[in-house]
């Protein structure tokens, strides 16, 4: 566990970390989630408008970065809220990233059970890939950076082409009427839609470990971006192939949508666990960050460098992990953990950033 | 961090061999040094070697003087055409000029070393140990009666064999010149490609008993001194009795043991040599191996041979996609089979299933049992054929290829699939231009169809976690060992998978940080 910051990340790297952190189980479920909420086929409005806004506060999160820019997260909350509530504020977020990560690999393990192997056990599915992300996370912060500059292109180029190859099957009615039911629907949803951009506030902790900290607003701009124009693709191809009423009723919409093409002539014909296998990696990434902002978080509480932190949280994850008796408890915990998310990540950033600017004007009127 | 860690110790290690020379040299004095008594020298240098066979002594006078001298030289090591046409011939007809008294030390010794001795090299040695040690490096020994010195004359002329195209690395174009055994050979091979003055050779020495000498081969003016330091370093701290082939050192200055993908890099080739020094890497060459090692190592040299930059680049690109393609057919086509089949067979046409299906009736082992006896029987087949010699190499090769795997298929052992699959499989892994890279593919390869058996798709997606992990985290005398795939970096990018033309590579890769980065103007 490397958390000297010696070790740095590239601005590509680091807009790698928030695209893949972002990323994740949600995106098969994405189309389903917006949409139940708004009831319209006016979804894609909604991920456009939530876009935006988490651009915003990424804006935000990162020029409060730039006022510490040797201290992540955990280290510079105690200097606005002082050591106690600092301490503590950083605790439950360490909590929430074991949650997440433990979400993550849980999600997985179901689908992969759904789709690929029918009679293994979830444990059995679980361990080997908790280690593998152990022994990853052991490797440092440039070490993850790379692996998701591998995973990246990959996965992404993959089920781009994958959607793609669907799209006769596209029919724009299926989008129509636009604003049907005017803006009201829109703003119902816009919360479900923000938490899917929810891994945006992983800024909060990579900034430190950038080379260059100087001219890289690029970095939530693109870090945002590309989810945000891939989210918008999937809903837009997803929603206007199957129509509002059918994603509702579908657990893994991509997947389904996936599943009803099949492709004669290619080696394969069918592409829906082929995606599925593709997209473990993209899930490996999240959990694999997840991971390592809980490890580096308790390394810098503790002020320690051991990797003892990794070995001690990977039995908490597993357990967290095995809560959910079934799937339907499964998508209950994803809510649970949006909520909090929200106020963590969407709130608190804005809050730090006002105290911040408050303190500074103390100062200088001193 | 590691740098300076790495510095502290090295300066540890100097402060230390200092402390060593100071104690030691008073000590050798002491005792073996040559009193400059012929008779009492010979003595002493027959006690100290003089029991083994090959060593030779012959004693001249010197011209009209009657001065005695001995040589002393290994039979077989030293150039016997120096002793006959330069040392006994110039000293036995020297005749100094007649001044009316005997010759003093000094002038005797200048005498023979500028105006007697037409030998080029020569050196003046004392100590017993530094005799007896040049003797047995190939050098004539010259005693003199009267004279503390010895000199020692010319240089080791073993027989070596020629030049040859090397067995390893056959190219279709490209200089046909591989290095040899002999270590003066194979550096003048190297200034003969570069004619560069900041081609720097720097020897030293390793293998505490058997003194085997080793460069050090670098651009003066390109190499990351860093990385200089970190060579030098790690080669110092070898402390071994001998060391039989480079590729002894290659795995004891490698980074990771633990890890199956080779770290430093070895090659016949001077041109592939100078190539990576002009790239700013570090080459290391030791007397006795045909085998140059290259460091650092970045997994893409791996699969990248000479020729990509003999061809042109059109030729050169698709040949390289192509091998990165045979690695991952070499890697992944036997445990995607066994997924396949034994999984998800679903994903496959349905026409294709069926064809499959009919194959494998009566096969009676599961996909991951059968595909272990294609795949250990082939590999048995391959150890088999390189040990043998040529000719029967090939008939096993047919033997074991076409008849076993026939045989095995009539005998309802294995499904006619499987054979194709394990054939290509291998194949795709003779395309890779490096054998110590095929064996790293090989042994991932049984890895990887052990994750399919457990897990079918998602074990072979775990897989590539797992060597993913593990290539992203492995490092190479502190240079990523993925770059420059990882981390990006689009001007390094054009000497990767494709190889775009030479009029575009104008810049030297920068992830090995080189002092003087532009190549082509």
């Amino acid at each position: 566990m490397t958390s000297s910051p010696l070790d740095r990340i590239t601005s590509h790297q680091a807009v790698m970390f928030i695209t893949n952190f972002i990323f994740g189980a949600g995106i098969l479920t994405l189309p389903r989630t917006t949409t139940e909420k708004i009831k319209t086929p006016d979804s894609w409005i909604a991920i456009i408008v939530s876009g935006v806004i988490i651009t915003l506060v990424a804006i935000i999160i990162l020029k409060l970065c730039q006022r510490y820019p040797n201290e992540t997260f955990y280290q510079f909350n105690q200097k606005l809220l002082g050591k106690w509530v600092g301490s503590l504020l950083s605790l439950t977020v360490i909590c929430y990233y074991i949650a997440l990560s433990a979400y993550e690999v849980r999600t997985m393990a179901e689908t992969t059970r759904l789709f690929l192997l029918q009679g293994t056990p979830t444990w059995a599915i679980m361990m080997p890939f908790l280690w593998i992300g152990l022994y990853l996370v052991q490797g440092g912060v440039n070490a993850i950076a790379r692996l998701l500059e591998i995973i990246f292109p990959i996965t992404v180029l993959f089920l781009l082409m994958v959607m793609f190859l669907g799209i006769e099957l596209f029919e724009v009615d299926n989008l129509r009427p636009v604003l049907g039911s005017g803006v009201k629907p829109v703003l119902k949803g816009l919360t479900t839609s923000s938490l899917s951009f929810a891994g945006f506030e992983i800024l909060l902790f990579i900034y430190m470990f950038m080379k260059e900290k100087t001219k890289v607003t690029k970095v939530p701009l693109l870090g945002v971006g590309i989810p945000f124009i891939f989210y918008t693709i999937t809903v837009v191809i997803v929603v206007g192939t199957m129509s509002v009423d059918a994603v509702v009723t579908q657990t893994w919409p991509v997947l389904t949508f996936i599943r009803s093409f099949e492709i004669k002539g290619l080696l394969f014909e069918r592409f829906d666990s082929l995606i599925l296998v593709i997209w473990i990696m993209q899930i490996f990434s999240t959990y694999v960050i997840a991971l390592f902002i809980a490890t580096l978080g308790l390394n810098q509480i503790f002020s320690k460098n051991s990797s003892a932190f990794i070995y001690s949280l990977m039995p908490l994850i597993y357990l967290v992990s095995m809560i959910p008796k079934n799937i339907n408890e499964v998508f209950k915990m994803s809510d649970v953990i949006g909520n909090f998310a929200l106020y963590l990540f969407f709130i608190m950033p804005m809050f730090l950033f006002v105290i911040s600017k408050v303190k500074e004007r103390k100062y200088e009127k001193m | 961090m590691r740098w300076r860690r790495l510095n502290k110790n090295r300066m540890k290690i100097e402060e230390s061999a200092k402390n060593a020379k100071q104690d030691k040299q008073p000590f050798q004095e002491s005792i073996n040094e040559m009193t400059g008594n012929l008779t009492e020298d010979l003595n002493l240098i027959r006690q100290e070697i003089g029991h083994n066979s090959d060593v030779k002594f012959r004693e001249f006078q010197m011209g009209t003087t009657g001065i005695r001298i001995a040589i002393i030289f290994i039979d077989g090591l030293a150039d016997t055409d120096v002793i006959n046409n330069h040392i006994l011939v110039d000293l036995m007809w020297a005749s100094p000029k007649d001044t009316g008294h005997p010759l003093k030390n000094s002038s005797l010794k200048e005498f023979i070393k500028n105006q007697a001795l037409s030998v080029c090299g020569l050196s003046e040695a004392r100590a017993l140990k530094d005799i007896t040690s040049g003797i047995m490096f190939g050098s004539i020994a010259i005693l003199v009666d009267g004279l503390e010195d010895v000199f020692l004359a010319g240089v080791s002329n073993a027989k070596t064999r020629n030049i040859d195209e090397p067995p390893t690395e056959a190219l279709v174009h490209g200089p046909r010149v591989g290095f040899i055994e002999n270590l003066k050979d194979n550096t003048a091979l190297l200034r003969r490609h570069g004619k560069d003055q900041n081609l720097s050779i720097i020897s030293s020495q390793v293998g505490e008993r058997s003194k085997k000498e080793l460069v050090i081969i670098y651009m003066k003016d390109i190499v990351d001194p860093h990385l200089l330091e970190e060579v030098k370093q790690r080669i110092n701290k070898i402390k071994i009795d001998d060391v039989h082939d480079s590729s002894y050192i290659e795995q004891l200055i490698e980074d990771n043991f633990l890890s199956p993908f080779p770290q430093v890099q070895s090659t016949e080739r001077p041109d592939r040599v100078m190539g990576a020094l002009m790239e700013g890497r570090v080459a290391i060459l030791l007397d006795g191996s045909p085998f140059a090692l290259i460091v650092p190592v970045t997994f893409h040299m791996l699969l990248q041979s000479p020729e990509d930059y003999y061809e042109r680049w059109m030729a050169a690109t698709l040949i390289r996609i192509l091998r990165y393609f045979s690695a991952f057919i070499a890697l992944f086509v036997p445990s995607l089979y066994i997924a396949f089949i034994s999984f998800h067979p679903g994903l496959i046409p349905t026409k294709l299933i069926f064809s499959i299906a009919a194959t494998r009736e009566g096969v009676p082992f599961p996909p991951l049992i059968e595909a272990l006896i294609m795949e250990v029987s082939i590999e048995v087949l391959r150890e088999a054929g390189l040990r043998l010699p040529k000719p029967i190499g090939q008939s096993i090769g047919i033997v074991g290829g076409l008849v076993i795997g026939e045989a095995a298929v009539q005998a309802g052992i294995v499904s006619p699939i499987m054979v194709i699959v394990v054939a290509v499989t291998a194949i795709s892994s003779f395309t890779l231009p490096q054998y110590n890279v095929g064996i790293a593919l090989r042994i991932l390869r049984f890895a990887s169809m052990l994750f399919a058996s457990m897990f079918g798709l998602y074990g072979v997606v775990l897989f590539f976690l797992l060597v993913c992990s593990h290539l992203v985290r492995l490092k190479s005398f502190g240079i990523p060992y993925l770059s420059p795939a990882v981390s990006f970096r689009l001007s390094d990018w054009k000497d990767f998978m494709i190889r775009v033309p030479l009029f575009l590579m104008k810049r030297r890769p920068k992830l090995l940080h080189p002092k003087d980065s532009v190549r082509k103007r």
